[in-house]
């Protein structure tokens, strides 16, 4: 029996959308495994029709995006109460992913910086966003946008993750493989990547690291052989899980942890931060700090993809 | 007065609503494109080293 599936999105790019698509000729195949039930940005369905399924009416859910506000919340909590399985696709639905940065801000500096503020908007009558509005024909609402932005598994249960910004296409397919037939691994499972470091599938060569200077990529020109690591670049490899591709350290770019923390590491972050901290040269704190205090910006370096399920979660408000 | 509401709007990248109001006649009365989202990359890519602006903004829209 073919599964049905419902593809959704809540605070995200569409990127993850595009990464299913992207398996290209294999969408036919995903086309014959599954009928889709809901797909925002392929397909014409309403909410009102799955409002209509009966609970558990889907096979699975895939849904990226991170929960950013009301409606992305109200849709997953519909979802997960129509799904067999609820599957966070894509590091934004993950560990909060790139929309999760907004947790260094309040609600309040958000909503001034681009309503108020922004160079490109005229607004002299300070508009901002209502909840309720009332016009002359009738009521209009708008969804509550949050002080903080949460991963999917915050607001509500999640059987497996796909990981990865977007996930790799063919990750995705394999994913929904074994979904098809019935072969996922234990609830809670990350599938559709690897199970070791980044740096254990990476091509660059590594030795003792030893490293004196942290380098920006504008000031020095990397070798083309080297762990980036090594040659005082921050590459999050060895923080975060493989099954990428290393797409990234083939394009000369050093890993900033799409794919999240491996499994038992409760933040991804501090991961890095232990890792960095263990290759500087200097072994004294003192030596340490001084190399440490030259990262420009450590928390968005570090919880690049997963500020929002960090131990610190959010800026103190 | 009645109201259609077309929710979502479909085959898109982003998410929005259309609300229609119909008069007694049945004729629409009032429209409304409703955008139900906001990330806020205006903020938070503030002070974030410009070398790694490109890698955050692609993230506005993947499609």
């Amino acid at each position: 029996m073919k599964l049905k599936l419902a593809i959704y999105w809540g605070a995200a790019c569409g990127g993850c959308d595009v990464a299913i698509l992207d398996t290209h000729e294999k969408i036919l195949e995903i086309a014959d495994m599954a009928d889709i039930h809901l797909w925002p940005v392929a397909m014409d369905f309403k909410y009102a029709e799955v409002r209509a399924f009966k609970d558990k009416y889907l096979d699975a859910t895939l849904f990226s995006g991170a929960i950013r506000n009301s409606e992305n919340e109200e849709l997953a909590k519909l979802l997960r109460r129509k799904s067999k399985a609820m599957i966070a696709l894509g590091a934004c639905a993950h560990t909060g992913g790139v929309p999760g940065l907004a947790n260094m801000y309040t609600r309040g500096e958000i909503l001034d910086r681009v309503y108020l503020r922004s160079e490109s908007t005229i607004n002299p009558e300070g508009t901002l966003p209502a909840e309720e509005f009332m016009t002359n024909s009738g009521e209009l609402e708008l969804p509550r946008f949050y002080n903080t932005v949460k991963a999917l598994d915050q607001v509500v249960d999640v059987d497996y993750y796909i990981p990865g910004c977007p996930p790799a296409s063919l990750q995705i397919y394999s994913a929904l493989g074994l979904i098809a037939d019935d072969m996922l691994p234990k609830k809670g499972s990350v599938i559709g990547a690897g199970d070791r470091a980044l740096c254990d599938e990476c091509a660059r060569k590594k030795s003792e690291k030893t490293i004196t200077k942290i380098y920006r990529t504008h000031e020095k020109l990397p070798d083309a052989e080297t762990c980036f690591l090594e040659q005082g670049f921050i590459c999050l490899g060895p923080a975060t899980r493989s099954g990428c591709g290393s797409r990234c350290i083939k394009s000369w770019t050093p890993c900033r942890g799409c794919y999240g923390p491996l499994d038992d590491v409760k933040d991804q972050g501090i991961k890095m931060l232990g890792a960095l901290a263990s290759v500087l040269e200097p072994k004294d704190e003192k030596g340490i700090n001084a190399i440490l205090d030259t990262v420009v910006d450590p928390l968005r370096t570090v919880n690049r993809f997963s500020l929002a399920s960090s131990m610190l979660r959010r800026k103190k408000t | 007065m009645k109201r259609i509401a077309i929710d979502p709007i479909t085959r898109l990248e982003g998410h929005g609503k259309i609300m229609i109001f119909l008069n007694e006649q049945g004729a629409v009365d009032n429209a409304f494109l409703q955008i139900p989202e906001l990330r806020g990359f205006e903020k938070f890519v503030e002070g974030l080293p410009v070398e790694e602006i490109p890698r955050v903004v692609t993230r506005i829209c993947g499609v």
